[in-house]
């Protein structure tokens, strides 16, 4: 009785895997339904014949893949090859975080997406081609995260030349990265590499090294290998020797041999990888030199994924909804200025941007992940600090479409009047309507300046005739603006808002990327949050419960007493 | 082994029935059950016991014995003490996580569907009242399938357009911009929206957005764009015809029961 049940169990455990891994690795023969499917979910944006090209495209950057050209930026594949089944099945499953590709995990049945897989893959004829499976890359190597290996990963940032498009510090502020653009010829933004969470491919260590090793095909992100990874062929000490002969003003006879030396070695190396792009046989002793230096990119990728996976926070911070408003702390005397380390210690409020898709021209394609927020007021007056990643400094550029001048800017909106209850409306959150909202607007171009506006509309906002004594101070480094506004709780203007203790006030935002063509109503923001100055904690918090405490022990005592003269009494 | 004492028992009951009401139902099971039910029910189970050790006179001696023997008795000694420190620290904690909570915003009480007017407009044109305004689109579906696929497929093409970005590539109201908007946007999947409504609400809806909802109910907070300043008066009609046959549900037709 016992086996039968252990049996049976087992057989119903073997059914569940089963079921989950019953389709890994390989899609079905495409089929009509695949087509049906297809046309149905994906070619709004992709196309009917797979170009990239759907009614959705048009607006839309990243562009939507083109699956007629078989290049896919995440692949678990080597520099080259064609994705697996399984890494489209997954892309398509999970979809792609900062873009609009979004997950099919619940709208679509697995055995749907399988069927997708099988139909896209008749875009490209390669798929049929390929005679060999694609070949995978391997992860074996893993170096663990360790402060060491992030350190050398921090050298290798530098090294490497990842600075040019994603900046000192990550924040895909690079000299080059206006200019870049992919495959197709769109503007390709290098990752921010502090937003994981926009990471296409996601971002565990293993995905980012993916990339490294297998390059996102179409863009303008290499894979590493040959030219395209300094030092290919040399070890760790030679290719750091190679960079520090380069750096030198004057070199030696023999130090410039030595150069040369290094310079033939890697020029080796890089000729055996294009031929072997090529697909030309290697020799044994080409291939050895070849293995040799994918070994020490290997190695040196690992080190480099542990460094970018150092960049980011473990996830997204949570947007400021819900009770998580966004909270003023209370201090007594001065108000810190923009450098005090007291920002430092205050926990920031996310706002996430989206958008602005209402009010032509729009904005379909943020290029502002979110303004975060840290507040501090005290009896008189409130300070922020406002801090959002842009890749570009704009301040004075001209649009070639519309001749309007570009910038870099932000916009805090309050209600004038904070509506009274929670059923009073608030003004329409795009700069109001019949209810006015009071502006702070801020441009890149007047850093230290901050104009009060009122506007009933997004159209219809003018600047405030009584400019209250508002003080600014703005600026913008590795990739990051931060602007630090103070502002007196109560004005004499009416069309101010005023502000007192305890009181939840409406917020939202907008924000503008000079480079990204933002201007006017195209921009990106946020509808409605909430703001309030945090209340003192009340000091009968430190009077009441010890009294009680103490009441409860005397209660406890007088109880005893009176039991025992009762029983005193009673015997 | 000793018989608990019927302290202890009273006791393990109001305990065990607050965790199961807490954990097991509200928790395992899934029930949400609000504080003021679990106080409520909580609350008889007190009255029960004490009508229960008052019924007697001698269950009444027998509930109180082990109480009075924790006062007064030198065997129960270290039961008075860790009771004379536990109780008022309880309390102390208890009072002081009341006064000292931080006030939070207050939810916002919406109805779920607002009324519409009267009268279907679109800018400034009256189309008729809005209970017997029909999509003009709606009769090709029987009279001419072929040119309904095409007002369906312009209705594709706008709506990829214009409101995916919030309602989704599957209409399920999850597009990529909707997480940060509150509320969030109308989810044409879920079965209680489509059926409900006639089709003439929606162009209501589509065509003056949030900034046309009604004065009661507020604050509606919605992020929908007047759409009449963007679209046609047929994109709209036809972006409705492409709701209702992507995601298979029939609008409401006047006179039929909800």
């Amino acid at each position: 009785m016992r086996i039968r049940t252990i049996a049976l169990l087992l057989i119903l455990f073997g059914m569940l895997v089963g079921f989950n891994f019953a389709h890994a690795q390989n899609a079905p023969e495409a089929s009509e339904k695949g087509k049906q499917v297809y046309e149905n979910s994906c070619a709004h944006c992709h196309g009917i014949e797979g170009r990239g090209d759907g009614s959705a495209a048009e607006n839309l950057l990243p562009k939507p893949r083109d699956f007629t050209r078989g290049l896919y930026k995440i692949r678990s594949t080597e520099t080259g090859q064609l994705p697996t089944d399984q890494d489209l099945f997954d892309i398509i499953t999970e979809g792609m975080p900062g873009s609009s590709m979004p997950p099919w995990d619940t709208a679509l049945s697995a055995n749907d997406r399988w069927e997708v897989v099988a139909y896209i893959k008749t875009f490209y004829d390669g798929f049929k081609e390929a005679e060999t499976p694609p070949k995978q890359i391997n992860l074996s190597g893993k170096v663990p995260y360790a402060e060491q290996s992030v350190e050398t990963g921090k050298a290798l940032y530098t090294e490497l030349g990842c600075v040019e498009c994603h900046g000192d510090v990550g924040r895909g502020d690079g000299t080059s990265a206006p200019d870049l653009t992919d495959e197709w010829g769109f503007q390709s933004w290098p990752a921010n590499l502090t937003q994981g969470w926009n990471f296409r491919g996601g971002s565990d260590t293993e995905d980012i090294f993916k990339r490294f090793i297998g390059g996102l095909a179409g863009s303008a992100m290499p894979a590493f290998e040959g030219d395209s990874f300094p030092g290919f062929g040399l070890t760790a000490e030679e290719s750091s020797r190679m960079i520090e002969l380069d750096n030198k003003d004057e070199m030696t006879e023999a130090e410039e041999e030595e150069s040369a030396q290094l310079y033939e070695k890697y020029d080796a190396a890089v000729d055996i990888a294009v031929n072997l792009a090529e697909g030309t046989e290697l020799s044994a002793e080409e291939k050895q030199i070849y293995d040799d230096a994918m070994s020490v990119v290997y190695e040196k990728s690992w080190h480099l994924a542990n460094y970018v996976k150092s960049l980011m926070p473990e996830k997204r911070p949570e947007p400021a909804i819900g009770n998580n408003v966004l909270r003023s702390q209370y201090i007594q005397g001065e108000l810190p200025e923009m450098d005090d380390a007291a920002w430092e210690t205050l926990e920031a409020s996310y706002f996430p941007l989206v958008g602005q898709v209402v009010i032509e021209p729009r904005q379909f394609n943020p290029t502002i992940d979110a303004v975060n927020v840290k507040s501090y007021y005290n009896d008189t007056e409130v300070a922020f600090l406002f801090i959002w990643d842009d890749r570009t400094h704009t301040t004075d550029e001209t649009d070639e479409e519309t001749g309007k001048t570009l910038e870099d800017a932000l916009a805090i909106q309050f209600p004038v009047k904070v509506p009274q209850g929670p059923t009073a409306p608030k003004p329409y959150f795009l700069w109001g309507g019949r209810l006015p909202v009071y502006l702070w607007h801020w441009k890149a171009s007047a850093p230290d300046q901050v104009t009060e506006l009122t506007a009933k509309g997004i159209n219809n906002a003018g600047v405030q005739e009584a400019q209250g004594e508002l003080q600014a101070q703005g600026t913008y480094t590795n990739g990051q603006y931060k602007l630090w506004v103070k502002r007196a709780l109560k004005t004499d203007d009416k069309k101010d808002l005023q502000l007192e203790s305890g009181v939840f006030v409406p917020i939202a935002f907008s924000a503008w990327d000079g480079a990204n063509g933002d201007v006017d109503t195209k921009r990106v923001m946020t509808s409605w949050y909430t703001f309030v100055l945090e209340p003192v904690p009340s000091s009968k918090r430190f009077i009441y419960p010890p009294l009680i405490a103490l009441l409860s022990v005397g209660f406890l005592f007088g109880l005893r007493a009176f039991v025992q003269r009762r029983n005193s009494e009673e015997a | 082994m000793k018989r608990p004492s019927l302290f202890t028992i009273c006791l393990i009951i109001l305990v065990g029935s607050w965790i199961f009401l807490k954990f097991v139902v509200g928790g395992i099971i899934s029930v949400p059950i609000p504080g003021s039910v679990i106080a409520m029910y909580m609350g008889l189970i007190i009255i029960a016991i004490l009508v229960h050790i008052s019924v007697e006179d001698s269950l009444f001696r027998e509930f109180r014995r082990p109480i009075l023997e924790t006062l007064v008795e030198d065997k129960r000694r270290l039961h008075r003490r860790v009771l004379v420190v536990l109780i008022p620290l309880l309390l102390l904690g208890y009072t002081y996580s009341i006064i000292a909570q931080r006030a939070n915003p207050p939810g916002s009480p919406r109805d779920a569907h607002p009324s519409p007017p009267l009268e279907l407009t679109y800018k400034d044109e009256v189309i008729g009242t809005m209970q017997d305004v029909v999509n003009p689109f709606r009769h090709y579906e029987k009279d001419d399938p072929e040119a309904f696929k095409a007002h369906v497929e312009n209705g594709k093409r706008v709506y990829h357009q214009n409101c995916f970005y919030c309602h989704g590539d599957h209409l399920d109201g999850q597009g990529h911009f909707a997480p940060y908007l509150q509320p969030l946007p109308a989810n044409f999947q879920d079965p209680g929206i489509i059926p409900n409504f006639q089709e003439s609400f929606f162009f209501w809806r589509i065509a003056k957005g949030g900034p046309g909802l009604p004065a009661a109910g507020t604050p509606w907070d919605s992020a929908m764009p007047i759409w009449e300043n963007t679209l046609t008066k047929d994109e709209i009609w036809d972006v409705i015809l492409f709701l209702s046959d992507y995601t298979g549900y029939q609008f409401r037709t006047f006179g039929e029961a909800h």
